[in-house]
């Protein structure tokens, strides 16, 4: 009973080095940047209540209001900002920037723990406002920057124990979200005998292969649907051994790849690889390219120092 | 690390994961009860239990404005664990379109569709229209197609009357589509709404 006690909590706080946090951080850093520079154009139209609107942001918010008072939202935001006379458009385009800021600041890792607090709490509120529009993308990058938010980022005083229990957190959590995600598709027949492959690949707007290619490779259509189906499923079981960890990572890092590329889906595609890696790759990076990555910005940083001066 | 911290974080632990698993087993009733996959009366049962009991420990049999429940809404808003995870399945579904009839007083008619300028906010448009697509409660239905509506009258100010066709995707398989069957639309809702120049306001009328 102890033993089995003790390795319970071997197993909830084992001692890391903390690079998996960095990992997100930077690519959560990448995810911010790339997302609020692909909606630069539709922003107003997507967050605004007057000028030129798709959706009124009042509406998503009265829907969201009716959930609960206490979700972040824009509405908090511009409120604040006409307190001290600035418009909402101002305050729209100060959110734009403060959040393509926050993942150029996550990036080089200035101020890491303000950071993460601020880009967490003004993405929930872009997410939530525009929950109408929201898809699996805003969720894992939430996921991501709660985890980031709460986790400690490597130092001399860190507790090496609560670095990876943090990690054991988004690893479970992982777990948790390609079971499910599995275990649904293994009940959809299609998926099976290749059919959602097609439809997923066809279905507007990822259509991005015409039909007339793709339709040549319809052979392969019933392997790849009872891989992405086994790959899911299974990922509770297989990236914990060791033997199969690379290769259920590199299954996983290959669908959300091949999402990115044949769907469209970047931003997702981005996330859920920076997610794995984060929770179970650090070891797939050998330690030589992350000393040599590290010398390579402290030169760059005493470099710019030297200019400086 | 003291093993009083180790304590506390594992409670944490155990509550977040509690609503994490509460959300996807909700999702995964849900999704599944809900789509047209063979199932028999005992299963059918299962996961309406299931989905009780998950609705239950995330407080959504209390009423709307109970602390306990809004507390739980908002984390999982705050924590990104409120959706569940079955995406595309059991099957993947069929995309929703949104057309737009155009009524100008000489009896021209024109066509419209709702757009966007990048493609990231191309998907999220997307994402809307699927949205659209489960909202049953007729009024909030009609207030989103209405926003959409003026998005357009907006760029056509003399319209008097756009119609607003609402449609979902019926996607082939490859083998009908190897026997020359394509991807066609089947009409949802029609609502129309009129435009008066001088006022600019308008009557939704649907027909459904």
């Amino acid at each position: 009973m102890n033993a089995a006690l003790a390795g319970f909590w071997k197993f909830l706080f084992p001692r890391d080095s903390g690079r998996w946090v960095e990992l997100l951080r930077i690519g959560l850093g990448l995810q911010l940047i790339i997302y609020t520079w692909s909606l630069r154009r539709d922003w107003r139209e997507l967050f605004g209540t007057s000028g030129p609107l798709l959706v009124n942001r009042a509406l998503a918010e009265a829907v969201l209001g009716g959930a609960s008072f206490f979700t972040p939202r824009i509405g908090w935001l511009v409120s604040l900002g006409k307190s001290f006379g600035i418009s909402e458009g101002a305050t729209l385009l100060l959110l734009w920037l403060s959040l393509f800021s926050l993942g150029v600041l996550f990036l080089i890792g200035w101020s890491k723990r303000l950071t993460a607090i601020a880009a967490w709490f003004l993405y929930v509120c872009t997410a939530k406002s525009g929950t109408l529009f929201s898809y699996g993308i805003d969720n894992f990058t939430i996921i991501g920057l709660f985890y980031v938010m709460i986790a400690p980022f490597p130092g001399p005083r860190t507790s090496p124990e609560r670095l990876g229990f943090h990690r054991r957190v988004l690893q479970l959590h992982l777990c948790i979200i390609y079971f499910f995600g599995g275990l649904s598709k293994c009940l959809g027949a299609e998926w099976w005998n290749g059919t959602s492959i097609w439809r997923a690949l066809t279905r507007p707007p990822f259509d991005l292969i015409p039909p007339d290619l793709l339709i040549r490779f319809e052979f392969l259509f019933p392997f790849l649907g009872i891989a992405v189906c086994l790959l899911e499923t299974s990922y509770p079981i297989f990236i914990w051994l060791g033997k199969t960890r690379a290769i259920w990572l590199s299954g996983i890092l290959l669908i959300h790849l091949s999402i990115g590329l044949t769907m469209g889906l970047h931003l997702f595609a981005l996330i859920m690889i920076v997610l794995n890696l984060a929770a179970f790759g650090p070891e797939f990076f050998p330690d030589r390219l992350v000393v040599s990555g590290r010398r390579w910005l402290a030169r760059r940083h005493s470099i710019s120092r030297q200019e400086t001066r | 690390m003291s093993f009083r911290q180790k304590r506390i974080w594992t409670a944490g632990l155990a509550l977040h994961f509690f609503l994490v698993l509460s959300f996807s087993l909700q999702d995964f009733a849900a999704t599944v009860s809900s789509a047209a996959t063979p199932s028999t009366t005992k299963v059918e049962i299962f996961l309406e239990r299931l989905e009780s009991i998950a609705s239950t420990g995330l407080g959504q049999h209390l009423s709307v404005d109970n602390p306990f429940r809004q507390f739980i809404t908002a984390y999982g808003d705050c924590t990104g664990i409120e959706a569940g995870y079955s995406y595309f399945a059991p099957a993947v579904p069929g995309n929703s379109k949104l057309g737009f009839e155009l009524h100008y007083p000489d009896g021209r008619v024109d066509y419209d569709i709702p757009v966007v300028a990048g493609a990231a906010a191309g998907y999220r448009l997307a994402t809307l229209l699927d949205h659209l697509r489960t909202v049953h409660y007729v009024r909030l239905r009609e207030a989103l197609l209405q926003t959409l509506v003026k998005s357009i009258h907006r760029e056509h100010p003399d319209a008097v009357l756009i119609r607003a066709v609402f449609g979902v995707a019926e996607l082939t398989t490859p083998a009908e589509y190897d026997a020359g069957k394509r991807t066609s639309y089947r009409a949802l809702y029609v609502y129309d709404f009129r435009f008066r120049p001088a006022t600019r306001s308008h009557t939704p009328g649907p027909k459904e």
